[in-house]
């Protein structure tokens, strides 16, 4: 008994450090962050504005820039949906359900992780490229893969699509099927349950995962820039054009359309966190927030200004 | 609606989950299944309810043949033990559910399912919580939800799986004898599955004890625990004491008892055992025929009865006596003191490894 009236007081003097080490460790986080983080962000915003607002405004509408921005956009409003259904669909299968090759399809998931985005772009330049697999069958149809649109989509799927499955892999394994099987014997269908229990059950798992594919699908280098080709208001996307642009010593015009990636980056973290916010406060005020949340990532996806 | 069960088989792997198990139970009755974890008792309600595929046998619902009707199909009404509420539905949309997802042919207009909705709320006395979520809920509330979720759409059948078992025991008292009045009050057959022996002889009116992928017994609570009919039955239900002995010639040697056993009149020289429960056992401080002489050990009351440990001198072994209160109180027996144990009520079954309980009929009837 004297012990557990003793132990609280005990465990958390011995579990607390002094004053002094924490004070430290605060400040050696705080003094990397700002090296790493805060003052490469500023950096960013400082040398892109450095010219005036009039230079960073016509390095954003000039028409090479402009069809990067619209191709990072087509890229990621491709990929996101594919791997949305992807994702669900891998997810749903490894979680609730028992069959052969389960265990590779879930290290298959990861494998864009593991693999450098170099390699998944030389991948597909040895299937699709005019001396690939494929190649010459697409050339008699008059197809063109690589050094265009559908090969960097191809590549941004790639790299991203592990994003939303591995966000809900643990998430649907944690609420098992009995909600489901409960909505079956009520009479619902496999849609009807899909629709009315499964997907508001997984919506901010989903969203998050949703979240973290589009700021992924956006910044992709290095896949993209191997079947890219490099021409310019064709084939460059953002984080390619940035680079063309700062290898012609363009750094105002560089940093501008940079300041657009990191802003888009900004925006996707700051949803993020409202999202992780929500997911910890789910009750009682979930169902109004749902509808709210739900827009947030729509708007910064689809809206391009 | 009566429920036929028919030589069901399920495997999983290696491992047989029922093992040709028949059952039939009678429409408007209150079945439990009853056994330990890893039984087949969750299995078999789970066949039944169309939600696992037996490898053999056949679901009869009102003598039609329900094995492969899809489980939306069967009109069963399934309370999980964990409640399965949709976390994100209210309580009235939890409960109006099964209504909406009809095809429209068939779906109730709104104004209905509001109706029924609030009467089935009213009907678990929860209708003040309708527009409560269910993580706003106590766990009785939540079964209670669950259970006029079950009913909103008119089961035939309500299959029921531990559906107190995650709740305290306070809770788990009020509620079954709640399940049990609401039962009385609108007989739907229904079967309900529990390794709680002392809540499948309150609320049931038939009690199946399962081990093991079989059916051990099947009767009323009381002839269950008056009549075990298997040795398992005996250990399974409530306390007992346990004697090794031989029969031969229908007499058992218990410890150093001998008991009359006439149903083994043809049986010679073989091993038995012997299941007293504590309470049946007479204490007495003269000795007389038919009484085993031991020591106390220990004296225990707990609450209304008193349990003592007493060893028994011919074999040391010690045997449990449950005495009441006022028992105690009028003889204060006292550890160390030597007392004479008279069995009231004696079962003997013979050379248990090979099963030798009175041959389990194939088939159950109820």
């Amino acid at each position: 008994m004297s012990t557990v009236i003793l132990s609280p007081p005990l465990v958390s003097e011995t579990t607390t450090e002094p004053r002094w080490v924490q004070r430290t460790l605060i400040a050696v986080a705080l003094a990397f962050l700002t090296l790493f983080l805060f003052v490469p962000l500023l950096a960013v915003f400082a040398e892109a504005l450095k010219k005036g607002l009039g230079v960073y405004w016509a390095a954003l509408v000039e028409p090479d820039a402009r069809a990067a921005i619209q191709l990072t956009f087509l890229a990621a409003a491709v990929a996101v949906p594919f791997n949305l259904v992807f994702g669900v669909a891998a997810a749903w299968a490894i979680a609730k359900f028992e069959f052969r090759g389960k265990s590779v399809l879930t290290t298959l998931i990861d494998l864009p992780f593991a693999v450098s985005p170099v390699i998944a772009g030389l991948v597909y330049v040895l299937v699709f490229g005019a001396h690939g697999w494929f190649g010459p069958w697409l050339a008699e149809h008059d197809l063109k893969v690589i050094f265009a649109v559908p090969g960097i989509v191809l590549a941004t799927v790639f790299v991203t699509f592990p994003f939303i499955a591995r966000e809900l892999i643990p998430l649907m394994q944690a609420q098992g099927t009995e909600e489901e099987e409960a909505a079956i014997v009520l009479g619902a269908s496999g849609w009807q349950m899909f629709w009315r229990v499964t997907l508001p059950n997984i919506k901010w798992g989903l969203l998050y995962g949703v979240i973290l594919c589009t700021a992924r699908a956006m910044g992709e280098f290095g896949a993209v820039s191997v079947v890219s080709g490099h021409i310019r208001g064709l084939t460059n996307t953002l984080p390619l054009h940035v680079e063309i642009l700062y290898n012609e010593y363009n750094f105002a015009a560089a940093f501008a359309c940079a300041s657009v990636l990191t802003l888009l980056a900004l925006v996707m973290l700051a949803v993020k966190t409202f999202i992780e916010w929500q997911t910890r406060h789910p009750h009682p005020a979930a169902p109004p927030a749902a509808t709210a949340a739900g827009d947030t990532p729509g708007r910064a996806v689809g809206d391009p200004a | 609606m009566s429920i036929e069960i028919r030589n069901i088989t399920k495997r999983f792997g290696a491992y047989t989950a029922l093992d040709e198990v028949s059952l039939d139970v009678p429409a408007g009755e209150l079945v439990a299944l009853l056994g330990p974890s890893g039984c087949g008792k969750t299995t078999l309600l789970r066949i039944v309810a169309g939600m696992e595929r037996p490898d053999a046998g056949q679901v009869l619902f009102h003598g039609e043949d329900a094995t492969d009707r899809h489980v939306r199909e069967r009109q069963v009404g399934f309370v999980f033990q964990h409640y399965a509420l949709f976390q994100h539905m209210s309580v009235f949309e939890n409960v109006a559910f099964g209504l909406r997802v009809r095809p429209r042919a068939t779906r109730p207009p709104e104004a209905e399912i509001r109706e029924r909705v609030m009467k089935l709320l009213a009907l678990v006395q929860l209708d003040w919580l309708a527009g409560r979520y269910p993580a706003q809920l106590s766990g009785g509330q939540r079964q209670r939800i669950a259970l006029a979720r079950a009913l909103a759409v008119e089961p035939r059948v309500l299959l029921l799986d531990e559906p107190f078992g995650a709740l305290d025991t306070q809770v788990r008292k009020e509620l079954r004898r709640w399940l049990r009045r609401l039962h009385d009050e609108i007989h739907v057959t229904s079967v309900f599955v529990t390794h709680d022996q002392e809540e499948a002889l309150e609320v049931a009116d038939r009690v199946v004890v399962m081990n093991r992928g079989h059916i051990e017994q099947i009767g009323t609570p009381d002839e269950v625990y008056e009549h075990p009919a298997t040795p398992f039955v005996y250990q399974f239900l409530g306390n007992v004491n346990l004697f090794h002995g031989r029969v031969h010639a229908g007499v058992a040697d218990v410890g150093g008892l001998r008991v009359p056993s006439p149903e083994h009149d043809a049986v010679e020289h073989a091993a038995a055992l012997a299941y007293v429960r504590p309470h049946d056992i007479e204490l007495s401080r003269q000795p007389g025929g038919g009484a085993l002489r031991g020591t106390v050990a220990e004296v225990r009351p707990l609450g209304p009865i008193v349990r003592l440990e007493v060893i028994a001198a011919p074999t040391g072994e010690t045997v449990e006596v449950e005495i009441t209160r006022e028992r105690y109180q009028a003889e204060t027996f006292r550890s160390g003191e030597v007392l004479y144990l008279r069995p009231r009520q004696l079962r003997v079954f013979v050379n248990p490894a090979a099963n030798a309980a009175p041959e389990p009929a194939r088939d159950f009837a109820i």
